[in-house]
């Protein structure tokens, strides 16, 4: 199979890309491992703002089938419940529909594979209803299954804040946020102060010490400063933060740069998005840990790249776009991640040969 | 971190068999895995990668950023050798070991 720009991952990056690459004619393929297109789209009930000034505030799910309708009617293919396992000696993608492995030769590749959650580990942290926070968030608002009647929270993100909400509107108790250090790491303090507001205890310099069960999670010790105390809870959300999905890039032979405000390990990347690898660029969560409004512009600053690769956009039209989506990256970015992405960009352009891997 | 905690779930490695693979020497997580087959599960190290960094940057004050990634291989997630094999006649292999391989006259050179 062969096509203009293959697209991994349909998430809000990959859409986004594919929305500026297929707009200006060329034929684009995307592949996801999932049934539909939109990626952690489909479980984000919460409202999403800030947006690029194109789109209004809405909801995740709102957002993705926003997206799925701008590409309708464009040369967009989607390879729905198809992984890519790794790449011919001829620059290929391997391709799978779980019954054969075909290749598909695209003239540039966008790579939009996500992020990973981090798991907490403690004490019996792999027994049944114990999980991540967007787990727990899969499994109610995608899947419609009450993921426990009474759970702690282990962190105290932004996204652990608004599953914290979302599991008490669909009527789990929420009995605790167990954080480990001495303050919430969510930067929005509405949400914090409306679970305050609620009733529900912050323990601070704190942590599962214990968790006792029958077969699943029944009953959790948490050690706090000064005392231990046992909560009754069949469910547990960890939150170990994110990080970027590489395994795609380490296939392709990308370069990677160590930068803690985007997650860790990411692949090198230049302000165009391209990686190290002229054919291969880069968008979303992968390219750093981010909100979904700055995701949707690194995946239209991809989009338009790869149409200037292939002459379906002029070289000075290209630099404007992009120039006006990098200033609205810059306001609509939380301050330390931005500043991690210019100086992630930076080390790649003139390069510390520190705090870099190559694949 | 208490020694009993379970670090990669796949293989059930500990973190005491972890942290005795950094007491030996390992700085790397391909070093604990080499060892210990942590990280060689279905998940293919999905979910303890970052727990290892972790453990390897508490015992022995590396930066995170001195801890190289593990080597992630073709197939990036399991898949069965049936479906695998389909195809590799007209196309050369998947990248992977085999890449290095000569084949002539159907043996290996
Ligand atoms: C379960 C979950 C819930 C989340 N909920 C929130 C939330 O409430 N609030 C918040 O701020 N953030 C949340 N996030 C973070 C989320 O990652 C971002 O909000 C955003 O969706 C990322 O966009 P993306 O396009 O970069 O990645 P994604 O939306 O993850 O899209 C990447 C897509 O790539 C596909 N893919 C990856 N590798 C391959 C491969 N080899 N072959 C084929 N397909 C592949 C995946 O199936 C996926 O659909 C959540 C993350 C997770 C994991
Ligand atoms: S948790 Fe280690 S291989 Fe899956």
């Amino acid at each position: 199979m062969k096509t203009d720009v293959l697209i991994i991952g349909g998430g809000p990056a990959g859409l986004s890309a594919a929305i500026e690459t297929a707009s200006r004619g060329l034929d684009v393929t995307i592949v996801d491992e999932a049934s539909q297109l939109g990626g952690q789209l489909n479980q984000q009930t919460q409202t999403l703002r800030p947006l690029p000034s194109v789109y209004e505030p809405m909801r995740g799910f709102e957002l993705a089938y926003k997206l799925i309708e701008q590409i309708k009617g464009l040369s967009v293919k989607p390879l729905l419940n198809h992984r890519v396992v790794g790449f011919y000696a001829d620059g290929s993608a391997g391709i799978t529909d779980e019954e054969n492995v075909f290749p598909v030769k695209a003239k540039k590749i966008i790579v939009a594979s996500g992020a990973a959650e981090k798991a907490v580990a403690f004490p019996k942290w792999t027994m049944p209803g114990i999980m991540t926070i967007g787990a727990a968030q899969t499994l109610i608002n995608r899947d419609f299954v009450m993921a426990g009647r009474e759970a702690v929270i282990v962190g105290s993100s932004d996204f652990a804040m608004e599953t914290a909400m979302q599991l008490m509107a669909v009527g789990t108790r929420v009995k605790a946020i167990i954080e480990k250090q001495s303050e919430v790491s969510a930067i929005d303090q509405e949400k914090v102060s409306e679970l305050s507001r609620n009733g529900i205890p912050f323990y601070f310099n704190s942590f599962i010490k214990e968790v006792r069960g029958n077969g699943q999670v029944e009953q959790i010790d948490i050690e706090l400063p000064d005392e231990v105390i046992t909560l009754n809870v069949d469910l547990v959300c960890m939150d170990g933060g994110r990080m970027p999905i590489l395994d795609v890039f380490y296939q392709l032979g990308c370069s990677f740069g160590f930068q803690e405000e985007l997650g860790g390990w990411v692949p090198q990347y230049s302000n165009t998005f391209q990686t190290d690898r002229e054919d291969v660029f880069i968008a979303g969560n992968a390219a750093g840990i981010s909100t979904q409004g700055p995701l949707l512009l690194t995946g239209m600053i991809a989009g338009i790249s790869v149409s200037e690769e292939l002459q379906a956009i002029r070289s000075a039209e290209a630099n404007e776009m992009r120039e006006t989506l990098w200033k609205e990256l810059g306001l609509l970015e939380y301050k330390e991640v931005y500043s991690g992405r210019v100086k992630h960009l930076e080390n790649f352009t003139s390069p510390i040969l520190k705090d870099q891997f190559i694949s | 971190m208490d020694k009993t905690t379970i670090i990669c779930r796949c293989e059930e490695i500990s973190c005491e068999e972890v942290e005795e693979v950094i007491s030996n020497g390992g700085r790397t997580f391909d070093d604990v895995k080499r060892i210990t087959r942590c990280g060689m599960g279905p998940c293919q190290a999905k979910i303890c990668t970052s727990m290892v960094a972790e453990i390897i940057h508490q015992q022995t004050g590396l930066s995170l950023s001195e801890i190289p990634l593990p080597r992630m291989r073709m197939p990036l997630s399991p898949i069965k050798l049936e479906t695998l094999a389909t195809n590799s006649t007209s196309f050369s292999a998947v990248k992977s070991v085999l890449d290095d391989v000569e084949i002539e006259e159907g043996k290996v050179r």
